[in-house]
């Protein structure tokens, strides 16, 4: 059974093809990573996949819904969920109040439930005495952990991480992981890493994409993809078994 | 104290108002209505410019259309000023909606600048529609406001119509800010994907801002026309939105206090500087100057400063 469904995503920038002909699939509570060279179009998949960008070809489809032209709060209504690159919060409101407009994806919730639902969640994530401070007294790392527990707070059947170890230190990329696993013992979340911490892909990835170029270049377990001579290439140039003597 | 902060201001309002217009005399109470009236309107902008973040220059249209609304419906039609205030509330309401859905496609500079485009049609409109509006002469002879026996009809008494319906604004717009709607319109400001990443609708929490800014408006402008009882198309010129934009940066944008605050000093400000005489306007571009550059959360981001120094001091203490 899958959850979420890409076929055959090509997206074009004027002569450039960021994406070509992918096919990707997602299945409930699964961990799956993406990871290719600089340039190999994660990025822009994951804005084709939340709606960021529209697929220039092929169709997206979610718990059984065609959502490939879906707006992208409609999507994440529906269930998906993404923390971005770089970390984006609201700079005008506090910790608690960054989580509370991602609980509030639930209308039903009075502002107390809403309250109590996000400082459960920030407690959850280490961050309860965080949950008054303006965002800009944060750290970097803090702010990440934040964003993933607004992204947390809306519920999501699939969570699309962008880089989420991108400029943490070795201490936090362990705690990361470590709530990463917590988090999908507790519920059946699927997840989506993007990641260029090849330690971290490798530990929590059952499944691994491997893109360059916009083009899928390989795809299996983390031991498979190790040992693919079409993901060394991408990743050591064409050489590299001529470097091996 | 947070959850009665709309519960203060509201009593602030109304206390210190009433006590002022027990004090002051005739002109000075003029000009206390006119701040009122203006606070409403400004209230109203804070949504659309200090929550959502729209550059909006044509707030003074809105303004202008519950005014003539009110205006037109009271003296051709002869209706209740009381029923075509909520008619001219719906009317400018929709007006904005219909408008917001192409107009909020800009961004920046380009809404900015479409807003004030919006703003000076209206004048036109408004000064050559003559058989509706009676062109440059305005429309006269707008009845006064009265509750059974009681007549809203010297400074005074609308005085203190103005200050409740002000108070329940203000109530109103702090309970909102407060809530998941004014948190969407804030994240709508501060980053439209990240918004969108967390469900928000952002299309729809923008024209909702602009909305409800022209709603609060809408009400400010019949109220306008039923305090002078007389509206003319300059009363609602592009130059009115600048002063409107300039009353919510002095005293705070994003504050309902602020708003209020600097709605009733840019009101009194010309009269305590008359002394300057033409220089005034210098005066007043360079205090715009000095608080967009020292004080960018304006007079209202004075207490959270002061209130930042004071814990900085404490600390310092501890060794």
């Amino acid at each position: 059974m899958t959850l979420l469904q890409a076929t055959a995503i090509s997206k074009r920038f004027g002569g450039l093809m960021a994406l070509s002909e992918v096919d990707f699939t997602v299945a409930p509570g699964e961990f799956v990573a993406v990871i290719g060279p600089n340039g190999a179009g994660k990025s822009t998949f994951l804005n084709v996949l939340t709606g960021l960008t529209l697929p220039s070809a092929g169709n997206v489809q979610f718990d059984g819904r065609d959502i490939t032209r879906a707006p992208t709060h409609g999507r994440i209504r529906a269930g998906l969920g993404r923390t971005f690159q770089h970390g984006r919060l609201f700079s005008r409101l506090s910790v608690l109040e960054n989580v509370m407009t991602g609980a509030a994806i639930r209308t039903d919730r009075s502002e107390s439930q809403l309250r109590e639902a996000s400082l459960g969640m920030l407690d959850r994530m280490g961050l309860a005495d965080e949950a008054k401070r303006p965002i800009d007294s944060l750290s970097y790392g803090q702010r990440r952990m934040v964003e993933l527990c607004r992204a947390l707070a809306c519920g999501p059947r699939v969570l699309l991480l962008d880089e989420p170890a991108a400029g943490l230190n070795s201490g936090e990329v362990e705690l990361l992981m470590a709530r990463l696993i917590a988090l999908r013992a507790e519920h059946e979340l699927a997840v989506v890493l993007i990641e260029h911490n090849m330690g971290m892909v490798m530990r929590l990835a059952e499944r691994i994409l491997v893109l360059n170029f916009g083009c899928r270049i390989a795809e299996g377990t983390p031991a498979k993809v190790q040992s693919d001579p079409a993901v060394l290439s991408a990743y050591l140039g064409e050489g590299y078994n001529n470097a091996r003597d | 104290m947070r959850r009665y902060d709309s519960l203060i201001i509201a009593a602030a309002i109304v206390v210190l108002g009433g006590l002022l217009s027990l004090v002051l005399a005739d002109y000075r109470l003029r000009l206390l209505n006119v701040s009122v009236i203006s606070a409403i309107a400004v209230i109203g902008f804070n949504f659309a410019f200090g929550l959502a973040g729209l550059i909006s220059l044509g707030h003074a249209a809105f303004v202008g259309l519950g005014a003539y609304t009110l205006a037109i419906l009271t003296t051709a039609l002869g209706w209740s000023p009381w029923l075509a205030i909520p008619v001219a509330i719906l009317v400018t309401t929709v007006f904005a909606g219909m408008i917001g859905y192409p107009l909020l496609r800009l961004r920046g500079h380009y809404l900015a600048l479409a807003t004030l485009g919006l703003n000076v049609s209206f004048t036109i409109v408004v000064t050559n529609w003559i058989t509706l509006t009676g062109g440059t002469n305005g429309i006269s002879g707008i009845p006064e406001l009265r509750l059974g026996g009681f007549a809203f009809n010297d400074e005074r008494r609308f005085l203190w119509l103005g200050l409740v319906l002000l108070a329940l604004c203000a109530a109103f717009a702090i309970t909102l800010q407060r809530s998941r709607h004014g948190r969407a319109m804030m994240a709508v400001r501060d980053d439209e994907t990240a918004a969108r990443m967390t469900g928000i609708d952002v299309t729809r929490v923008k024209i909702t801002a602009l909305c409800l800014s022209a709603a609060f408006a809408a009400l400010s402008g019949t109220l306008f026309a039923a305090h002078v009882r007389f509206v003319a198309p300059e009363d609602f010129n592009y130059a009115h939105s600048i002063i409107y934009l300039a009353m919510l940066i002095v005293g705070g944008e994003g504050a309902v206090a602020g708003a209020v605050i600097g709605a009733a000093l840019l009101t009194f400000l010309p009269e305590w500087l008359r002394f300057l005489g033409d220089a005034y306007l210098a005066f007043f571009g360079l205090m715009l100057l000095a608080i967009l550059v020292f004080l960018p959360t304006g007079l209202v981001g004075l207490t959270g400063r002061l209130r930042r120094l004071g814990w900085g001091a404490k600390v310092e203490r501890t060794p």
